[in-house]
């Protein structure tokens, strides 16, 4: 009842690996953001991302949006519930224990996907767009995934660069180094938190537009995703951007390559022994935590 | 002041009491059936679609007059999917909600985690949604299958698999209690109609990305394809089966085939797939056409199951149950359901000693140009199976 693995089926589930790494990366990095620079871990990340998949599905479903143009829509809009949330309750919980912000998140979490249900129902989604698959030899790449994939790689470069050469990004990356460095430079620490909340939730966004086009849209589809982005940005060294970026290839590809070779039960199992050993191995994740 | 507030609150306790005893029985209180379902989390569609079935079932009961008397109502609350959840509210509907009956929650899974609630209070439960065997093999003794067995979901699809002349079957499946069991059952019925089963494996609850089974299922080169499923990965399989250019000559899925918005999310991919289905509102089944009707009355524009007609006809059997047994007692009732053979809206009911189900039938469907049409088994068919299944690049 085996089936013998050839080359080229490893070579499609790396494509898989890629493709959905890709995506990991690019949410993971909001969350590294956030908690690179207010140590705050945001459980509602997710949910941020399930919001930007329903903005996808509506504005596609009522206005015929192209789902890739509505992260034009996605992104601003939920780049403005960041900065609100930010505004009206993260803020109180910045410089408290880090219990504190975890169950504020939670709770915003939570409350987040109720409304959600209550105004989109739970019936799942999705929006059909580009189905099919281009196919290239032995090799299916999926129309959908690698659209998203090229979107999500353009934007965490763009994000990475901003962070890297802009003004602003090289505030936050001060901001996250040292607070009070930060402040004494004449940097407006408030509203570095206010902007990092809301590109961290645009990023979300842009995740939940682009998997829209993949998965089934419900309210509690973000869930998965928080975890997965914590254990990107753990893998990656909590607060490291480029970390996260790596982390997140590194657990599309883990994750399918143990679907591949072992099962797909065993393949978060395999995940989380991943992190388990690198956090043994190298406790500050695999580019080291927290670097510029 | 005191000594007159006291004798007035006398007086009107006593006044209470007398109305109490007063109250002619149509104006007693219902009697309350609590039940938790899935309205929220993976199974939510389908938990939606069968608390309708339960409603409009207690309101027709109530237009016929009620049971013992009394109207019947039901109390329901959300289990999220969950069966620990779903534990923990039958617990409170019995013990702090004091419901006088009860009736199974969706899914296999959380029908198994829930019956030990019912047991110990012995509070027989009808589980109109419950198709695992093992369930009602325990030696409980309240609990009451309605379904064909898990067992026998892609039994239509081994069939006519094997009359075609087919040779290998691959099957996928959620980790869970229902789907695994439905991959014994087909293991089972592919060995006894000479099919090979030539890859099988499971993945966990919560997968969204089938890219590796489906890459192995694809260097199996099965004639056949089963999905044990729920609705939202029977979707998101389809989706990637098309994808990855997975091209079976015959693919059929379990649960959530069925719901129109499986057609209304793939589109023209949901076309040749077959799913198997415990009812379909066309069966010609004594008071369908009136459950049909009255369903599109109450709830228009509505999803249409057999969530819902599983739900309303278990409801009706257990009001018939509390009726002949004259009582609310567990134990008469139990009784009471262990001698009904009825035709149903859903078909046929019918227990052994253990409360297994052993006369309802299975059927299965094929999406043709947008509709469901019933392939097997032979004497129930309204169209034959368009076959074979051909590749994804000439659909």
């Amino acid at each position: 009842m085996n089936v013998v693995i050839t080359p080229a089926m490893v070579g499609q589930v790396v494509i898989s690996g890629l493709l959905a790494g890709a995506l990991y990366s690019l949410v993971a990095l909001g969350l590294a953001l956030i908690f690179g620079v207010m140590r705050v871990i945001n459980i509602a990340h997710g949910t941020i991302l399930m919001l930007g998949a329903y903005t996808t599905f509506w504005s596609f479903h009522i206005l015929g949006l192209n789902p890739y143009l509505s992260l034009l829509v996605s992104m601003p809009l939920m780049f403005l519930l960041g900065v609100l949330l930010q505004r009206t309750f993260v803020r109180r919980v910045v410089d408290a224990p880090e219990l504190s912000s975890l169950l504020l998140t939670f709770g915003i979490s939570i409350a987040l996907v109720n409304m959600a249900q209550l105004a989109f129902t739970s019936d799942l989604r999705s929006v059909e767009f580009l189905t099919g698959a281009f196919l290239l030899g032995p090799f299916a790449f999926s129309k959908s995934r690698v659209i998203s994939f090229a979107f999500a790689v353009t934007l965490s470069l763009f994000a990475f660069w901003f962070l890297q050469r802009t003004k602003l990004g090289k505030a936050i990356r001060a901001t996250s180094q040292s607070r009070e460095v930060a402040m004494v430079c004449g940097i407006n620490v408030q509203r570095i938190h206010l902007y990092s909340f809301g590109i961290a939730s645009a990023l979300s966004a842009a995740g939940g537009s682009l998997v829209a086009v993949m998965v089934a849209i419900q309210p509690e589809m973000g869930q998965v995703y928080t975890f997965k982005s914590f254990l990107v940005i753990v893998l990656g060294g909590a607060g490291n951007y480029p970390g996260a970026l790596l982390g997140g290839m590194l657990l599309g590809l883990v994750e399918q390559l143990s679907s591949l070779f072992l099962t797909t039960q065993v393949s978060e199992a395999v995940a989380y022994l991943l992190l388990v050993l690198v956090l043994l191995l190298r406790p500050t994740g695999l580019l080291g935590g927290r670097s510029t | 002041m005191a000594r007159w507030m006291r004798q007035t609150a006398g007086l009107a306790t006593v006044l209470i009491v007398a109305a109490g005893l007063w109250t002619p029985a149509a104006a007693q209180a219902p009697i309350k059936i609590g039940a938790s379902l899935s309205l929220t989390g993976t199974y939510a569609a389908l938990g939606q679609n069968q608390q309708r079935g339960y409603r409009l079932c207690a309101k027709h009961v109530n237009e016929k007059g009620g049971v013992l008397g009394r109207k019947i109502e039901f109390v329901v609350y959300d289990d999220q999917s969950q069966p620990a959840t779903g534990v923990r509210l039958y617990e409170k509907l019995i013990t702090q909600d004091k419901v006088d009956l009860v009736m199974g929650p969706y899914s296999s899974a959380i029908t198994e985690a829930v019956a030990n609630v019912n047991e110990k209070y012995k509070m027989p439960m009808v589980a109109p949604m419950a198709s695992t065997t093992a369930i009602f093999k325990k030696g409980r003794k309240f609990i009451f299958m309605m379904q064909s067995p898990a067992e026998a979901y892609l039994e239509g699809l081994i069939d006519v698999a094997a009359k075609k002349g087919l040779k290998t079957v691959a099957i996928v499946n959620e980790d869970t209690l229902f789907p695994k069991a439905t991959v014994q059952g087909t293991i089972e019925l592919a060995k006894k109609k000479g099919l090979q089963v030539v890859f099988v494996e499971a993945y966990p609850k919560g997968n969204t990305d089938f890219s590796a089974i489906l890459t192995k299922m694809k260097a199996a080169n099965p004639d056949v394809i089963g999905a044990a499923t729920y609705f939202d990965d029977a979707v998101a399989i389809t989706r990637q089966m098309r994808e990855l250019n997975v091209n079976p000559k015959m693919y059929g899925v379990t649960v959530g085939g069925d719901l129109p918005t499986f057609y209304q999310l793939l589109g023209k991919n949901a076309e040749f797939v077959y799913g198997a289905t415990q009812w379909e509102v066309e069966l010609p089944y004594p008071g369908s056409k009136a459950f049909l009707e009255s369903y599109t009355k109450e709830y228009p524009g509505v999803d249409l199951s057999y969530h819902s007609a599983g739900g309303y006809a278990g409801c009706q059997v257990l009001a018939e149950a509390v009726k002949r047994a004259g009582s609310l007692d567990g134990e008469k009732i139990r009784e009471a359901i262990l001698k009904t053979n009825t035709d149903t809206v859903y078909g046929g009911f019918k227990v052994d000693q253990d409360g297994f189900q052993i006369s309802h039938k299975m059927v299965m469907f094929q999406w043709q140009e947008g509709r469901k049409v019933i392939v097997w088994p032979d004497e129930l068919a309204a169209g034959k199976a368009r076959f074979p299944t051909p590749p994804w690049s000439e659909r």
